[in-house]
């Protein structure tokens, strides 16, 4: 593992909005929506390509309150890498270790909630009311009527994004 | 997954809708300004602040009015900055009467991030809120909660006679037929409201229309894009004959009165009928 490694969070293209608790992203290139908890907010702030992993956990730690080790924030990178959070990707550094296997392996040295990145699914009902029902994204924007903003705000399914 | 839990992602995305949303309207009010041009915000994000903060109030576009003059220009600007999923008007064209400039000396100013984003006052919002809901032929009962959460979370100084006392008697009277649909459907409270009797009084067609509109349940949409749907377009084409007697009202400056709807509706078809077909057409030779 190199932990001299300075990860750099992805800034354009996303739509974040801060919770209590929890950091919701929207990625506007690939309209997918993924809720990060604290612990991997936390880590997702600290990477500003100036902080290697080694000093994201001492920052993390010191914002926990609670012991973070290099696989912490290494397993944290791993998913913000996987879901395309970060200006560049970062090869998993868990080869021959499952995630599970690691998750379990720092769960129980660790006193901080491991860092997770859920996929959120975009709800029928919260889509529906802002739908442009367009039978496919070139339709969308074609008339006013549609309800569609335009054409480049269209995902896959024919609705208005995100 | 549990009931909850689908609450709970539905208010995320809807978190995540507004943020975009507010991301959007800062970009415009920027680039509309630096151009020299002034916009409001009428509708979506400016309906949404009535709404308490644990009703998400779901919204597409971003609705901005700019002054007449401004409308090519600002067009331009919006899309030159790339800005998708902006609404320009033309000032407020049929959804009120009151003049641009008065419009928009009434209009405040709010706090978005630190950006100052111009809104029209409670009171003349109101009434484009209200003649927007009927222009859309009351069929969205959705929308309709805009107007309880306008009235029940207007602001203390809020004053009714600025708001009904500044249109036409038939704009008023469409503005109070509004608040007494919401009242009938969503026990939107009339207390001390100074219309209360007058707005309890709704014409039966009215509330039929409404009643026969939220049973459908599918929007109005243009008939050019439901081309590659054969049943969407027959659905589309029924729900246009005989148009919508709310709509076909608003559209002719009619009255909310007891009488026939079937001039209006006949106006309404014959001013609708050869866009319609023009923009058929295109859609069909562009194919």
């Amino acid at each position: 593992m190199n932990n001299s490694q300075h990860p750099i969070a992805r800034k354009t293209g996303l739509v974040v909005q801060e919770v209590p608790d929890e950091v919701l992203v929207y990625d506007l290139e690939s309209n997918k929506a993924h809720c990060l908890n604290q612990s991997a907010a936390m880590i997702w702030k600290s990477c500003d390509g100036n902080n290697s992993v080694s000093e994201i956990a001492k920052l993390v730690e010191n914002q926990a309150g609670g012991k973070v080790t290099e696989d912490f924030v290494w397993l944290a990178i791993d998913q913000l890498s996987e879901n395309n959070l970060l200006e560049k990707q970062m090869p998993s550094t868990f080869e021959g270790t499952s995630r599970r296997e690691v998750i379990k392996k720092i769960g129980l040295a660790s006193m901080v909630a491991i860092p997770v990145i859920a996929s959120l699914v975009a709800p029928q009902s919260a889509l529906a009311a802002v739908s442009c029902a367009c039978n496919n994204p070139p339709n969308c924007g074609n008339a006013p009527n549609a309800g569609c903003p335009n054409t480049t705000n269209c995902n896959v399914a024919g609705l208005c994004a995100p | 997954m549990t009931h909850t839990q689908q609450l709970t992602d539905e208010y995320r995305f809807y978190l995540l809708r507004k943020r975009y949303a507010e991301e959007l309207i800062i970009s415009a009010f920027r680039g509309l300004r630096r151009n020299g041009i002034e916009p409001i915000l009428i509708k979506g994000w400016a309906a949404a602040r009535n709404y308490p903060e644990s009703v998400p109030r779901f919204f597409g576009d971003i609705d901005l009015a700019v002054l007449s003059s401004d409308y090519e220009r600002a067009g331009k600007l919006i899309e030159g900055e790339n800005l998708g999923g902006i609404d320009l008007h033309r000032e407020l064209r049929h959804l009120d009467t009151v003049d641009w400039p008065r419009l928009m000396s009434n209009s405040e100013i709010v706090d978005l991030d630190g950006e100052s984003i111009r809104v029209l006052c409670a009171e003349d919002h109101f009434r484009v809120l209200c003649v927007h809901w009927l222009t859309n032929g009351g069929e969205n009962r959705e929308r309709l909660w805009d107007i309880v959460y306008a009235v029940r979370n207007r602001p203390a100084e809020f004053d009714w006679s600025k708001c009904l006392d500044v249109v036409s008697p038939t704009r008023r009277r469409w503005v109070i037929a509004t608040v007494g649909i919401a009242h009938k459907y969503l026990d939107l409270e009339l207390d001390g409201l100074p219309f209360a009797d007058e707005a309890k009084i709704l014409p039966t067609w009215l509330t039929r229309c409404v009643e026969r509109e939220w049973a459908r349940n599918h929007e109005i949409r243009g008939l050019e894009t439901q081309l590659k749907n054969p049943r969407s377009l027959f659905q589309q084409i029924l729900k246009r004959i005989p148009p919508n007697p709310i709509h076909a009202t608003i559209d002719c400056e009619g009255e909310f009165s007891n009488g026939p709807r079937i001039g209006y509706q006949f106006r309404n078809m014959l001013k609708r009928l050869l866009p319609s077909v023009r923009r058929v057409a295109s859609a069909i030779l562009q194919r």
